[in-house]
């Protein structure tokens, strides 16, 4: 099991807490001293009022701040899937979970007079389905989980569902319009009001993983070992799904479906924390907070002037990562 | 029992033309303008009455063909990737084929416009030698499950993805809509010149990959027993994984990605005439090319005026057969 070669406290934890907000203020900073206009720069924070000051304030700030939730929201659901599903490979985006929450909010964008629901409704719903269909076919709600069936089962729930998002799209000309920039994960619009609705989501996700990182820790053990210590693996199942699906379904709705966030960054965690998830859930936040204000810098200045978008930022850093664990890690399959 | 299974195969490639035959005709029908069945023979064989001469033989009629042609090479990739991988969830499109190859027909779609269209099977072809070659070397210097491999398949289909989520995303609107379109696995606009570049090829390609349907079987059997029958399979297995490789590739740079057609087809020919290959194979391929027919005639037909791409129509259909095949496979499906 990675989740417990790695020897917890290697690193003193507050020397690492101390290095992960410093890697958070220097992304925080990359993040916002980048953007369309060059002219703008950091010094003008301190600057009283002006087009720069907007520019800061309106538009990059609120970007900056949805970089962070998103790393958040998305490091957490892959952290609570792979402790639930004891599979390293589990993550949001390879479970079908995030392709759900794209099809949930597409059919409430498209039916929108039929039941008068928030978005973030539809694409947690989705979220929600696509997790427990995958969960059913690895025959997790029967006892033991098939690894192999597990990835390849959300690999089928994931295309199924992005069928379904591009039939729609087909239907609707003004939808088709934003659907590439929108599908690869995209945050290039984002105002404050969207980063408030990251935010409803990922404080109640965060705390709720705390409070169940002791459940995770007995999973780590196994199914029967957790059972025997009074945690019914079955609930810490369903109630993961649903904390998992939140995290996902939020981050979806604002910023389309972001593949590989959730995978690598809580493999980073256990890499440098251990395998305690006590420690792991703070960690795995902070440490998903920096990672994508770094992509979201990134984003915003590796193709300029076109801004490449933070979904696909992220895939680029993460799709070798998940190649190199198929092929050497020693716990698949 | 010989006799029994060949008059079963016989039957069934019997009845299955017919099935084509049928499909191809409606596929002519369907779509935004209706055309009555005598109409279509009319045309096609130039006879006296009602023509429709302008619909069938510039649009239809070079798409039906194009799908006929496509869907068979993918069934057949598909029947030799499952019997490569000694695994029943191999496809092109799960062993990153697929992908490889749509990457690379992206990327001269932006680098190189003008290129001609003869290159592009060629282009197809090369970007997914190099994906399988990645995963089949990966299979060669590490030695791994056939469960691991499928994972490794699907890291390199993903990585593929992201590099040309990438390319669609940081290039300008109207450079990519087409390519966006083809993505998707569709047959729209496709005409005769697409048909001639790619049906020779496929053709070939097809009939070779027939002639080799009995080392299939070998194959098989295992690496030991197929050994000890005189079969050389380390050679054969990269010969037959060129085939699958280039017929997948090959209609990918004309199609798009038309997901789970390589997949479903050899299951519902399995289920037809057994497992032998010489049976299996033109089964596999009749098959094949019945769905991609259905699925573009009918994205053309359903929403009329609006076209639904053949992709879609076939994840919708092969996903859920999939899980089926994952639920129905127990305990595990490879070990």
């Amino acid at each position: 099991m990675t989740a417990l070669r790695g020897q917890p406290g290697s690193v003193p934890l507050k020397i690492s807490i101390v290095c992960l907000t410093l890697a958070i203020a220097c992304g925080t900073l990359f993040s916002l001293a980048t953007g369309g206009r060059t002219d703008v720069g950091l010094a003008d924070i301190f600057r009283p009022d002006g087009l720069a000051r907007t520019v800061l304030f309106d538009i990059r700030m609120p970007r900056t701040c949805a970089a962070a939730l998103l790393g958040v929201n998305l490091g957490m659901a892959g952290l609570v899937l792979q402790a639930i599903t004891r599979n390293p490979l589990a993550s949001p985006a390879i479970l079908g979970i995030n392709q759900g929450a794209a099809l949930g909010l597409t059919l409430g964008v498209v039916l929108p007079n039929t039941i008068d629901l928030p978005l973030d409704f539809y694409a947690l719903t989705g979220a929600l389905t696509a997790g427990v269909v995958t969960f059913a076919i690895s025959g997790g709600f029967g006892g033991k989980i098939d690894s192999l069936r597990l990835v390849l089962g959300g690999v089928a729930v994931g295309a199924f569902s992005y069928a379904m998002v591009r039939f729609t799209y087909t239907l609707d000309d003004d939808i088709a319009r934003s659907v590439i920039r929108w599908t690869v994960g995209d945050i290039t619009d984002i105002r404050w009001s969207e980063t408030k609705r990251l935010a409803v989501w990922a404080v109640p996700g965060f705390l709720a993983s705390l409070v169940m990182a002791q459940r995770f820790n007995l999973m780590a053990l196994g199914q029967a070992s957790a059972r025997g210590l009074g945690a019914d693996p079955r609930i810490t199942l369903l109630l993961g799904t649903v904390v998992a699906a939140a995290l996902a379904g939020a981050s979806v709705t604002v910023a389309g479906p972001i593949a590989f966030a959730g995978l690598i960054v809580p493999h980073l965690a256990k890499f440098l924390f251990g395998g305690d998830h006590r420690v792991l859930v703070p960690t795995t936040a902070l440490l998903g907070a920096a990672l994508m204000l770094v992509a979201d810098g990134l984003s915003k200045t590796l193709t300029a002037p076109i801004e490449a978008p933070i979904g696909v930022v992220a895939a680029l850093m993460g799709a070798p990562w998940f190649l190199w664990h198929t092929i050497f890690a020693r716990d698949v399959s | 029992m010989r006799h029994a299974s060949s008059t079963r195969l016989i039957w069934t490639l019997l009845g299955l033309t017919f099935a084509a035959i049928a499909v191809f005709l409606w596929s002519l029908a369907a779509g935004a303008v209706r055309i009555p069945i005598t109409t279509i023979i009319n045309t096609l064989f130039d006879l006296d009455g009602p023509k429709q001469g302008f619909i069938i033989n510039k649009s239809r009629l070079p798409r039906s063909l194009l799908a006929f042609c496509t869907g068979s090479s993918l069934a057949l990739s598909g029947a030799i990737v499952q019997a490569l991988l000694r695994n029943p969830l191999a496809s092109p499109k799960i062993i990153g084929i697929n992908s490889g190859a749509a990457l690379g027909v992206l990327l001269t779609f932006i680098f190189a416009p003008t290129l001609d269209l003869n290159w592009l099977p060629v282009v197809a072809a090369c970007g997914g030698i190099l994906a399988a070659a990645a995963i089949f070397s990966v299979a060669e210097f590490a030695p791994v499950s056939p469960a691991r491999l499928a994972l490794v398949g699907i890291a390199i289909g993903m990585a593929c993805d992201a590099a040309v989520d990438f390319i669609l995303a940081t290039s300008e609107l109207y450079e990519v809509s087409a390519p966006l379109v083809w993505m998707t696995g569709s047959l729209w606009s496709r005409g005769w010149a697409h048909l001639n570049a790619v049906w020779p090829l496929l053709v070939g390609l097809s009939a070779i990959t027939l002639l080799y349907s009995y080392r299939l079987d070998l194959i098989r059997l295992g690496t030991a027993q197929a050994t000890s029958l005189g079969l050389n399979v380390r050679r054969e297995r990269l010969a037959l994984l060129a085939l699958a490789t280039l017929l997948a590739a090959i209609s990918v740079s004309v199609v798009g990605v038309l997901g789970f057609v390589g997949l479903m087809a050899p299951h519902i020919a399995r289920q037809m005439v057994g497992g032998t290959h010489r049976g299996l194979l033109p089964v596999a391929m009749l098959v094949g090319a019945i769905l991609a027919m259905v699925a573009d005639a009918a994205g053309r037909a359903l929403f009329a005026p609006l076209e639904v791409s053949a992709g879609i129509l076939t994840a919708m259909f092969g996903a859920p057969f999939f899980v089926f095949l994952l639920l129905s496979s127990f305990p595990s499906p490879i070990q």
